[in-house]
């Protein structure tokens, strides 16, 4: 059981002393800075951004109008359903983009630029455990070649969030991923690798 | 200025009212790391079992379908006879590798069938070994989002995708927890913002955006895994965050020795996690897949012991 001490005394000092730190907080202002710092945009770089978009969402309407085709996943499947549609949406989207090359969704200009916001991104001596995370990833062994599955077995380097919030916004059914220094775009329920690019890493 | 003269009144009030030795005294003295498991010890609760109260595990990475993983089921199992939790949060990297059928049933669902079977909810978070698509699975209860909230009794839990922390997800959250009058707020997620390991250590870029959003709505407590062992941080600009990542995988020796983030860390066996909140506390119990009790206390709604200093 508890005992009360002088520990026990210090200690609740120490929390109380803690929850009296002022309202804003040096991390506060960091974050909230860093959710604002959103760069400004050249009109050329708009232009850019928005032509990636446009191919990410024709992407994504031929993904649904695969999808559609396919019996729907219930919030309440069972393992064999689970596993059963990932296979099938992955058969059927790698028949349906047979043709598909590598950088037709990342193409040199949108490629440029997310080099240039990555490169901003890691440089300083604060990045250098992000980078030490990424590169430490078991991700070896990844096909880096569009319309080839992510393989389950290979960890997810998490995307830093600091990063996210700075690159061009993707639909829910698409997902940055770093594998060493490249970056894929991966879709997340079928698993495969749609595009990437490479030396996306500083 | 007068911030801290408030709680200088608070602590003192504390003190004589007797509630101040309940709070960071548990044994061994905080700040010193539990060393070696002791030999199999009967079931032993620190808990108060009272009724009404909010009781739930906590328990992270588990996903191996090891031996050891079973080990700790089973002692979960005995502990949930003693402590009948209705849910289980888990904090992510619920199947490491493959992610076929075979791998849902000899991970999960044949290492806690007999808790299935008891009706106790597994609510999941994604962990950088899990694939999106488990949010579909009956049993981890996601209800086909990567992020969701939820309530029990007067306790509202946020369970984030920190493998993808996006404007999307973080708007979400904001606006959400925005909302939120519930008396308690605790987060989980599966990267931890501080954290005193030595592979991993704190996740400072996720730190970076979720704390402040955190700190503005009255976030009380914050769950995480990814390391493998368990973690008290000392409380960081008013929140509790807890590492509980041994349900599965252990990294022995990996809490950084005299780290000063650590109230109290164990990583020389598996181990989970046990909570109970009655009205203003969290009572908390970690037993060790060895059965020792390697942290225990009670901690204090700091919400609203901040309003008492106000007044």
């Amino acid at each position: 059981m508890p005992i009360r001490s002088a520990s026990a005394i210090g200690a609740t000092l120490t929390l109380c002393l803690t929850l009296a730190l002022p309202a804003s907080t040096p991390a506060q202002t960091t974050a909230a800075q860093s959710q604002s710092a959103q760069p400004v945009l050249s009109a050329k770089d708009k232009q850019t951004v928005a032509a990636f978009d446009k191919r990410v969402k024709e992407y994504v309407k031929m993904r649904e109008r695969v999808e559609k085709k396919m019996p729907k996943l219930s919030k309440d499947a069972t393992p064999e359903q689970i596993e059963a549609h990932k296979t099938t949406f992955q058969e059927r989207m790698m028949a349906a983009r047979a043709g598909a090359k590598h950088g037709q969704i990342f193409k040199p200009d949108i490629a440029s630029f997310i080099r240039a916001t990555l490169k901003d991104e890691f440089k300083g001596r604060d990045r250098a455990e992000l980078r030490e995370t990424v590169f430490e990833a078991e991700t070896q062994g990844v096909p880096v070649r569009v319309n080839f599955a992510y393989p389950a077995n290979k960890e997810a380097v998490e995307m830093p969030p600091t990063l996210l919030l700075r690159l061009p916004q993707l639909p829910k059914q698409l997902r940055y991923r770093f594998v060493g220094r490249n970056m894929l775009l991966v879709d997340r329920e079928n698993g495969l690798i749609v595009d990437y690019m490479t030396d996306a890493l500083p | 200025m007068k911030r801290l003269i408030a709680s200088v009144i608070a602590v003192a009030a504390l003190i004589f009212a007797g509630v101040a030795g309940d709070v960071y005294s548990q044994k061994p003295a905080s700040g010193q790391r539990v060393g070696a498991t002791l030999a199999a010890v009967p079931v032993s609760l620190s808990l108060p079992l009272k009724d009404g109260s909010v009781k739930f595990l906590v328990i992270g990475d588990t996903g191996t379908g090891s031996n050891k993983q079973k080990e700790l089921a089973d002692l979960l199992l005995r502990y949930h006879g003693a402590f009948p939790f209705e849910f289980a949060l888990m904090m992510g990297d619920n199947l490491y590798g493959s992610e076929k059928a075979t791998d849902y049933k000899n991970k999960f669902e044949d290492v806690y069938r007999s808790l299935l079977d008891q009706k106790v909810k597994f609510y999941a978070t994604l962990g950088n070994h899990d694939e999106s698509n488990q949010r579909f699975y009956e049993h981890f209860n996601m209800n086909g989002e990567e992020y969701y909230n939820f309530k029990k009794g007067g306790v509202s839990f946020y369970c984030l995708n920190s493998n993808y922390m996006d404007k999307k997800q973080v708007k979400w959250m904001e606006d959400k927890l925005a909302q939120d009058t519930s008396e308690w707020k605790i987060a989980y997620f599966h990267h931890p913002p501080y954290s005193s390991g030595g592979k991993h250590g704190s996740d400072t870029e996720l730190r970076e955006v979720v704390e402040p959003i955190f700190v503005k709505h009255g976030v009380n407590v914050v769950l995480a895994g990814h390391e493998h062992f368990y973690e008290r941080v000392k409380p960081q600009k008013g929140i509790y965050y807890f590492i509980s990542g041994a349900g599965g995988k252990l990294r022995p020796g990996d809490v950084k020795d005299r780290s000063p983030l650590t109230e109290k860390a164990y990583d020389a066996d598996m181990s989970f996690m046990l909570v109970e909140i009655v009205k203003d506390q969290m009572h908390f119990q970690v037993i060790s897949r060895k059965g020792e009790t390697v942290d225990a206390g009670v901690l204090p709604n700091q919400r609203k012991k901040t309003s008492a200093a106000a007044k």
